[in-house]
This record gives C-alpha cells, sequence and structure tokens, in this order.
C-alpha cells in the first residue's frame, strides 16, 4: 500500500516525479517519471515527458521516451511518440507508436557496443584513417630531409621530354589508381561493402 | 481509494493539483492544490504550500496551508508556516509554527 503511487484522474502534475515503488497514472503528468518499480499508465492518462519503470504498461498517451528495465508493453489505444527502450517490448494492436524501438539490452551499454562493432565492421574506412596517422608523422620528417632529392628528377624529364612522358603516363596509371580509386570507390565501394558484407555474412 | 496517493518512497517536484483527494506518504516539493481534501500522513513530508477543502496534517509540512473548510494539524504533525482557515485544530503533540488567520 505505502509503496504503491496513485496520480488520479482528476490530478495534474507540473513536475517530475521520482522514486521507488509502483505507480499509476490515470491523470496528467507533464515532467519525467521515473521509479525503480513498475508503472501503470490509464487510458485517459497522458504524460508529456519521459517514463522509467522496470515494466511499463502503458495504454494512455505519452509524449516522451519510454524505457522499461524489464519490460514494456503498450496496450491497444496507446498513443506514444517517442523512443521506447526495453528488453522486451510488447505492442498490441491498435496502438499507435511513433519513435524508434529497440529491444536491446540497456541503452548505455547497446550504444557504445553497437558503434564499436560498426568501426569494426569497416576496416577499409578505418584503415585509411590509420594509415594517415603514420604517414603524416614520416611525412613531416620526410619531405624537410626529401626535399633536395625532387630537383634532381626535374632536370632529367626537360632533357628527354618523350621519355618523361610516357614515364609519367606510366606512372600516372599506377598514381592514378590510387588517387582516382577514391572517386569511383565511393559507388564502387558501397557495392564491394555490400558484396564484402554479404560475403563475410555468408 | 483515494484519487491521488503519493506513496512511501516516491517524490514529486513541481506543482500538483486535483480536484480530488490527494494522500501524501512520500514527498511533494512545489505546491499542491485540491478542491478536496488533502490528507499528509504520518511519514509524509510535504515543502510546497497546501491546499484544499480540508487539510489534515499528521506529517511534516513546510509552507503555508489554506483550506476552505478546515485545518487539523493532528498528533505527531510538524508545520511550519502559516494558517489560513475557518476551523483550525491543534492536536496535543503536534508541533506547530506560524500565524493563524481563521477569518475567512
Amino acid at each position: 500500500m505505502a509503496a504503491v503511487s496513485l496520480i488520479g484522474r482528476g490530478t495534474v502534475v507540473r513536475g517530475n516525479v521520482r522514486g521507488d515503488g509502483s505507480l499509476e497514472i490515470q491523470g496528467r503528468v507533464e515532467g519525467d517519471v521515473t521509479v525503480t518499480g513498475d508503472v501503470v499508465l490509464g487510458e485517459e492518462a497522458v504524460v508529456r515527458g519521459s517514463i522509467t519503470g522496470a515494466q511499463l504498461n502503458i495504454a494512455g498517451t505519452v509524449q516522451g521516451d519510454l524505457r522499461g528495465t524489464e519490460s514494456l508493453l503498450v496496450e491497444r489505444g496507446a498513443r506514444v511518440v517517442g523512443d521506447l527502450t526495453s528488453p522486451r517490448i510488447g505492442v498490441a494492436p491498435g496502438a499507435l507508436v511513433r519513435g524508434n524501438v529497440r529491444t536491446d539490452g540497456e541503452a548505455p551499454l547497446a550504444t557504445p557496443v553497437a558503434r564499436r562493432p560498426g568501426l569494426a565492421a569497416q576496416p577499409h574506412r578505418s584503415a585509411a584513417p590509420a594509415a594517415r596517422p603514420a604517414p603524416v608523422a614520416a611525412p613531416k620528417l620526410e619531405p624537410v630531409k626529401a626535399a633536395p632529392p625532387p630537383p634532381p628528377p626535374p632536370p632529367p624529364k626537360p632533357d628527354e621530354p618523350d621519355e618523361p612522358d610516357a614515364d609519367e603516363m606510366e606512372s600516372e596509371p599506377p598514381s592514378a589508381p590510387a588517387a582516382k580509386a577514391p572517386p569511383p570507390v565511393v559507388p564502387a565501394l558501397g557495392k564491394h561493402a555490400k558484396a564484402k558484407k554479404k560475403r563475410r555474412d555468408g | 481509494m483515494a484519487g491521488t496517493v503519493v506513496g512511501e518512497g516516491l517524490s514529486i517536484e513541481g506543482d500538483l493539483s486535483s480536484d480530488e483527494e490527494v494522500v501524501v506518504h512520500g514527498n511533494v516539493r512545489g505546491k499542491l492544490t485540491t478542491t478536496d481534501q488533502v490528507s499528509i500522513a504520518s511519514g509524509g513530508v510535504v515543502q510546497a504550500d497546501v491546499s484544499g477543502a480540508t487539510v489534515s496534517i499528521a506529517g511534516q509540512v513546510t509552507g503555508d496551508v489554506t483550506a476552505s473548510e478546515r485545518v487539523d494539524l493532528q498528533t505527531g504533525g510538524r508545520l511550519v508556516g502559516d494558517v489560513k482557515a475557518a476551523r483550525f485544530t491543534i492536536a496535543d503533540g503536534a508541533s506547530f509554527k506560524g500565524n493563524v488567520d481563521m477569518e475567512m
């Protein structure tokens, strides 16, 4: 009895509700609701704010995120505009839901985990950035020392215009693929990536 | 069954307004208004102005209390604030600090 709280249908709360125990809302709450126990939201109840509890049973109207650490059930006739997060989510036919629905574990754990695999799953992208750092460090030191060497090459070119062109032609292709690769890579990468992903998945 | 029950361990920070009975076992900070009865049970803590038809206090209240009918400060109850009500009783063992206005 003591641990069970009720916000009657004739009651309006403007502010946050938090604490231990379970809560039944039949009235209106304009603020966040955070309890350690279960939350029951009646058909005529309206909550403008997020609701967090162990087991949520929503039959009313909610404008905010719902998070059930154990379960989340959106009943028929409920109207929810916000994200749903819970290990177990149920949405009954006749319920209105607009927002993201995540049935994975707790958000704080799931989010970082999801991101890490995402980066790992993109070796191409990660490889590029990884490659950049190393070269960057080296070029900084080399350019100064390497600067002298470049001059010598130029002279040969003017001496033999034909050959330099050939060299350039030959040299360009190899460098071109590397440089040009990226542009087509955009569309091509997508395809390759998908193909590779499929291969990996397969 | 009371219309609204703020259970033990629950706290509301903000305005609570109602047209039905309100029972407080937990905490309310801000403002508590109803056109019906208000009961602050033993263990209930209210840091807010309270107004209702009848207000009975067995817990702790810090704030002004206004009632259209009556205010009952019960044994064990503690009230710090002004009381405005046509009828006002203070039970033996209750604690009260504030002004009383019974001219309604």
